[in-house]
């Protein structure tokens, strides 16, 4: 019995071994690029520094430095206001392009292309290209519109109320297709027997889409969700390269504060992890929260 | 046999000439053979840095052995920042000779941080010729000098002289009436702006260069000395002041600027220096603040013919006319000796930067100032860090030979510097980028909300900067 138990376990082990085997070299790069950068950005957020030396432990006091300043409750702010019109613009258009795409019976596939598109761009592309687009010169390309229409050039990148939602628009206009791809993926695996049943009770357009398609991919577009709001969180190059975060801070960003603290002249890295720290707290507590709900939503299920 | 002793006595007299003459030639190289000491040379060629570099640098080394046979040259590849140098100074392990940008020397030298080379220059029969434009920047109060210049650069404004002749702003001969103080930049932009169309101003307000500006008309506008945006006080502590009447003042003339002569490009806030250039090689501005070092921005790299291009001194303010030099210097290190000061100085001399010429260097200034002509870069002197008539003339000759320019649209800024009519100044003395930064964020309020309340937003800047001085120095 025992010799038998001896031979099982020797099994496990050696299939485990090789399962460990195969996972090594991920777990290593996970080791030295993910959690000990990690951890140290942790360890580092609660001691005075200079350059990257550990100077004296100093406990909170960056956060409560970091906390203190305005421009970390501007950041903070706009960073709030970024996810909230990423979500006003940037949650439904991927989902309506996955419809209309979906219901298109002819050129499918270059729609498919034609959306996707600006996601094959150079992210900095991008900006300097929608930059000459939004640029309040005469020779900008919006105001050279406006001014066909007899309106006068305006500055829009100068516009405090305006610059968030510009760049929300910008980084919609690259992304959405990606994430329609994803839509029409999570659609196509509709049954179609439903669309002809519902189609055969007389139900309309809107119908089969509520009752149909709506809740089919709703577990997707959750998981869509907490992944936009988490990208959205951590917007950096965008604000960076298309109005440095200005004018006067409208457009700073929680990543692009910490960028400043770390290399923007001052070179403090302990009050750079401390905002690293606290972007990743909020992440963790949306996620927690996405979970909660989540899981809620399948226990009713 | 006959023949083979006359084959042997050739040989024997060709080696002895040879030794005569090799032993002409020693003599001459050596300069100083009782010279005898050690010194560290920073930012030496590291092993990745181009081939022709290290040879260079090699090819000094070589010479200086020769010239001074008991000096033993030791290459250190150490790059300066103002962190890592502290406690190598203070340690006495700092190199002898290593390179700050301008930022930086008035505070090492008031920290006792740099050695004193006064002497050395002296020996060498030059520092009666030490340009007194660069004095303030590199001496003490007493007049003792710590550093010399590598390279630099002084600010001014570009113009762009076609959309001055379309506005009418030039004399009889074509040349253009430029603003000579802040007032007639405003004003002039003005007329620009209602003539062309186009910005009477390109200011670059957004990351830091808001800022970095704005210290320039601040200090016209009486921001220096007691009103200085930063000072240390009886305690030695750094203090931050952008409250005083002076930097109000200036910045209420940034309000001006947008909001009364509404003079300045419109996106401001997000331009950066070389939007900047672009903006007036384009022909989209008229006038921008920038320095003689980055001429060839607006006109090679971006169309502007050198014709209708012109550098001005800066425009002076109610309270003086001051104007950033910048680039970077030479230093020493505090602990070095008179002995290895003079070595120093000689180590500087063979890479041509003391008032002596040779033909290698001569050479060198050639081949640049031919390649600027080719690619339609405005070929224009360097300013001199030496008062020495004749190594300056030796220099302008050489100019001359290659300028594709009408000088008389530079004289004035060349002849402010010269003539020591303009005060030069090096940035804040401590943390200035993020100074910069704090001055930036207030501009941008400034010039996008029209109501702004400027001494609320200067102080609440004022608080954020003197936190950071606070846990950056004063209580680090």
């Amino acid at each position: 019995m025992s010799g038998r138990t001896g031979i099982k376990t020797h099994a496990k082990l050696k299939s485990n071994v090789q399962s460990w085997l195969i996972m090594l070299p991920g777990l290593i790069l996970m080791t030295f690029f993910v959690w000990e950068p990690l951890f140290e950005s942790i360890r580092m957020s609660l001691y005075k520094t200079r350059n990257v030396e550990l100077v004296r432990f100093i406990g909170l006091d960056n956060f409560v430095s970091v906390v203190g300043k305005d421009n970390f409750l501007q950041a903070l702010q706009n960073t709030f206001f970024y996810t909230f019109w990423s979500l006003l613009i940037g949650f439904v258009l991927p989902i309506l392009l996955a419809m209309l795409i979906g219901e298109t019976t002819r050129g499918k596939s270059f729609f498919r292309m034609a959306v996707y598109l600006p996601n094959m761009l150079p992210g900095l592309a991008v900006i300097i290209l929608w930059s000459a687009f939004f640029s309040g010169e005469k020779s900008g390309v919006l105001n050279i519109l406006l001014a066909k229409v007899g309106m006068q050039p305006q500055s829009y990148l100068t516009h405090s109320d305006w610059v968030i939602p510009i760049i929300i628009v910008i980084a919609t206009w690259k992304g959405a297709g990606a994430t329609a791809l994803i839509y029409m993926a999570g659609m196509s695996s509709i049954s179609p027997e439903l669309y002809e049943a519902a189609a055969i009770d007389g139900a309309s357009i809107w119908k089969r889409i509520i009752h149909i398609m709506l809740p089919a991919i709703r577990k997707l577009a959750g998981t869509l969700l907490i992944l936009q709001i988490i990208s959205v969180f951590q917007i950096m190059y965008e604000p960076m390269v298309l109005t440095k975060g200005g004018p006067d801070n409208a457009s700073l960003s929680l990543m692009q504060l910490m960028w400043q603290y770390a290399f923007g002249g001052s070179m403090n890295y302990g009050k750079a992890s401390a905002v690293a720290v606290i972007v990743t707290l909020i992440l963790l507590v949306m996620t927690a929260i996405y979970s909660f709900f989540n899981r809620k939503q399948s226990d009713w299920d | 046999m006959g023949k083979l002793f006359r084959v042997i006595s050739l040989l024997l007299t060709m080696c002895m000439l040879s030794g005569l003459i090799a032993g002409f030639a020693g003599a001459e190289d050596v300069i100083d053979a009782d010279l005898t000491c050690t010194i560290t040379l920073g930012n030496w060629p590291a092993d990745t840095a181009p081939d022709a570099e290290k040879a260079l640098f090699e090819g000094y080394k070589a010479t200086m052995a020769k010239q001074y046979p008991n000096v033993t040259l030791v290459p250190d590849y150490y790059s300066y920042t103002l962190s890592n140098y502290v406690p190598m100074a203070k340690g006495g392990t700092a190199p002898s000779i290593f390179q700050p940008p301008f930022t930086d020397p008035q505070l090492l030298i008031s920290q006792h941080l740099v050695g004193d080379v006064t002497d050395a220059l002296e020996q060498f029969g030059v520092l009666e010729q030490f340009s007194p434009s660069y004095v303030e920047m590199l001496a003490d109060e007493n007049g003792r000098i710590f550093g010399l210049p590598r390279d630099g650069y002084v600010l001014g404004m570009h113009l762009n002289v076609a959309l001055f002749r379309e506005a009418g702003l030039v004399d009889d001969e074509g040349l253009p009436l430029y603003p000579k103080t802040l007032q007639e930049l405003a004003e002039y932009g003005q007329i620009i702006k209602e003539k062309t169309g186009k910005a009477g101003l390109v200011f670059p307000a957004s990351e830091t260069y808001g800022g970095w500006l704005f210290t320039n008309i601040a200090w016209n506008f009486g921001c220096v000395g007691e009103s200085a945006l930063e000072y240390q006080d009886e305690d030695g502590r750094w203090v931050c002041n952008f409250t005083s009447p002076e930097c109000i003042a200036a910045m209420e003339y940034m309000r001006d600027l947008r909001w009364k002569y509404d003079i300045l490009n419109a996106d401001a806030t997000t331009t950066d220096w070389a939007g900047a250039h672009s903006l007036l090689g384009t022909g989209e501005a008229a006038m921008n603040f920038a320095a003689d070092d980055s001429v060839d921005q607006p006109t090679a790299n971006k169309g502007l013919p050198v014709e209708d291009f012109a550098l001005i001194p800066f425009p002076a303010g109610e309270a003086g006319r001051y104007a950033l030099a910048g680039g970077t210097c030479y230093m020493f290190a505090p602990n070095i000796t008179n002995d290895q000061a003079v070595a120093l100085m000689a180590y500087l001399k063979i890479l041509g930067k003391l008032p002596f010429l040779d033909d290698s260097i001569i050479a060198g200034m050639r081949a640049d100032y031919a390649a600027k002509r080719d690619r339609g870069a405005p070929v224009i002197p360097a300013i001199s860090a030496w008062n020495d008539e004749e190594y300056n003339a030796a220099k302008q000759a050489i100019v001359n030979e290659f300028s594709n320019v009408d000088m008389r649209l530079y004289a004035d800024f060349f002849d402010s510097i010269s003539e020591g009519t303009i005060t030069l100044k090096s940035e804040e003395p401590v943390f200035a980028q993020q100074l910069y930064r704090e001055l930036t964020a207030v501009v941008q309020r400034v010039i996008t909300k029209e109501g702004a309340d400027i001494e609320k937003a200067l102080r609440k800047a004022e608080e954020s900067f003197q936190e950071y001085l606070d846990d950056e120095i004063n209580d680090y």
